[in-house]
């Protein structure tokens, strides 16, 4: 062996003029350059009426509508919104967390039952959230009418998928050595996971399922277009009646509500860490 | 005996991290292990611990075969390892973390359930109060000190109640005061209760002082293996002589 060791890695690579990465920015670059040509510029552009309507809708931003009977309205759906949300992410935690388990191999020891657990789960969560909720939404009120538990579910499901793989992930990620050390005491793979993984990985748990809570509210928002009731539901009717200053109530309801998510998320995270 | 290594060697890929060494401790015994940096101190207490399989010979742990003692409850029961970095899980109140040492012994549902409400707490006491920290007990893991962690994993090594510690640098990260409190409670511990204690020290002083017998390592050989009162200056110097010293620096370079 020589000393000192030759200093491969300080030398600059040479970078060849044309890889992979650059033929595909060429191509995407391209592709973009070719839909603005696709356009029909000109004054058609924007429909006629259309400069109104935005002049209108903006003009409205500084009059909402704050009459008592409509803000009793507007809360009474911020209400069902926000009801929709933590029913359907109690729903997807119920569901995820253990499929999450599962599919982070944790608790298999044989690395043949390993791979077939965790790929079996990996399935599963990836069809729950390869269908979107809005898709879902359309199964269940066909399945079960326009009733708040296929608005539930429909919310459920797919979050349930996307918190499964996400949860996967963060406790598949945990510091080894004191999962070895808690074995080397005797631990099974069950308790390894109660006193190892799942505390290691509580603060990015909590993290994560707040930050989906808050997409859940927009969610819940949107399924309500389905005929569901809630801020969204309200927000059409306000829409098609153009009554725009009851949208912006509605708006700063809805904002109100991803707010308010985000402040308790960050109080609970103070307190974990503290 | 506690332990006994049969012509023991152990390599990882090419390169050899033990070379072909036979030892046996007996139950009860005090061993130090001293040697330069890289010399297979750390590979030869994995083995003890039953962290790490020979590549080539047997160990056998109170009597049976490691083969056959997969970590699991009753490897737990024999040997206790205390890692150089502790591996403690900083979030949990150390409570848990020293509760973490009944684990083997515990079913499911109470382990779930001692998390809430800590079960068998008066042992967590007993073994915190033992180690000099009776009053961290539900303090998070993550906010104590150094040294404080330190006794946490003591702690558990306590109540996990193995017939043999084995510690790994107990006290690399210690200042000299606090290096001789902790060795002071380790080996009295073993002492008291009638436990082996095998632990790698870098410092040839305090092993002469808190051990019964030494066994040197010098790159992957055994350099001698003798009473802590009959190891010489002699004996320390060949241990770590500078002309080979040099020769251990470019091996260590080359890896």
């Amino acid at each position: 062996m020589t000393w000192p060791p030759r200093q491969r890695a300080s030398a600059t690579p040479r970078r060849r003029p044309l890889d992979g990465r650059g033929v595909l920015t060429l191509l995407l670059g391209g592709a973009f350059a070719w839909s603005l040509a696709t356009v029909p510029w000109g004054p058609d552009l924007v429909h006629p009426g259309g400069e109104r309507a935005i002049a209108q809708l903006l003009a409205a931003a500084l009059r909402p509508e704050l009459s008592p009977p409509f803000l009793a309205l507007a809360l009474e759906a911020s209400w069902r919104t926000a009801a929709y949300a933590v029913a359907g992410m109690t729903v997807a935690v119920a569901i995820g967390l253990p499929l999450g388990v599962v599919a982070s191999g944790a608790l298999a020891r044989g690395a043949l039952s390993r791979l077939g657990a965790v790929a079996a789960t990996r399935g599963l969560l990836a069809l729950l959230r390869a269908i979107h909720e809005l898709v879902w939404a359309w199964l269940f009120v066909a399945a079960l009418g326009l009733s708040p538990l296929a608005a539930i579910l429909a919310l459920g499901l797919p979050y349930a998928g996307v918190l499964g793989r996400i949860y996967a992930g963060l406790l598949g990620d945990v510091p080894e050595a004191p999962l070895r050390a808690l074995r080397a005491s005797g631990a099974s793979e069950w308790q390894v996971l109660l006193y190892g993984r799942l505390p290691q990985a509580l603060p990015d748990l909590l993290s994560y399922t707040f930050y989906r809570f808050e997409c859940a509210i927009r969610s819940a928002a949107i399924l309500s277009f389905v005929g569901l009731g809630g801020l969204g539901y309200q927000m059409q009717l306000a829409l098609d009646d153009l009554r725009y200053g009851e949208l912006w109530t509605l708006l700063a309801c809805l904002v109100a509500l991803v707010v308010a998510v985000d402040l308790w998320s960050g109080e609970v995270r103070r307190r974990l860490v503290a | 005996m506690m332990f006994v290594l049969d012509a023991v060697s152990k390599a990882y890929g090419s390169t050899v991290a033990l070379h072909p060494l036979s030892l046996a401790v007996a139950r009860g015994e005090t061993l130090a292990v001293v040697g330069p940096s890289g010399a297979g101190k750390t590979t030869l207490l994995h083995l003890l611990g039953g962290v790490t399989q020979p590549s080539a010979g047997a160990v056998w742990i109170a009597g049976r075969p490691l083969a056959s003692l997969p970590p699991g409850r009753e490897l737990a029961r024999l040997v206790g390892v205390m890692h150089q970095q502790l591996d403690l899980v900083p979030h949990l109140a150390a409570v848990h973390n020293v509760l973490a040492g009944r684990l083997g012994e515990w079913r499911l549902l109470r382990s779930l359930v001692s998390l809430v409400a800590p079960r068998e707490i008066e042992r967590a006491l007993a073994a915190l109060e033992r180690v000099g920290i009776r009053d961290k007990l539900y303090e998070r893991t993550a906010r104590l000190s150094g040294g404080e962690q330190q006794r946490v994993a003591l702690a558990r090594l306590l109540v996990q109640d193995p017939a043999a510690i084995v510690a790994d640098e107990p006290v690399a990260s210690l200042d000299p005061a606090r290096a001789e409190d902790l060795l002071q409670l380790l080996t009295g511990i073993a002492r008291d209760d009638g436990k082996t204690l095998v632990a790698s020290l870098h410092s040839i002083q305090l092993a002469r002082r808190y051990f019964a017998r030494i066994v040197g390592l010098r790159r992957g050989r055994l350099a001698f293996d003798l009473p802590a009162a009959a190891v010489s200056q002699a004996h320390v110097d060949r241990l770590y002589d500078l002309d080979e010293r040099a020769d251990d620096l470019a091996t260590a370079a080359a890896r």
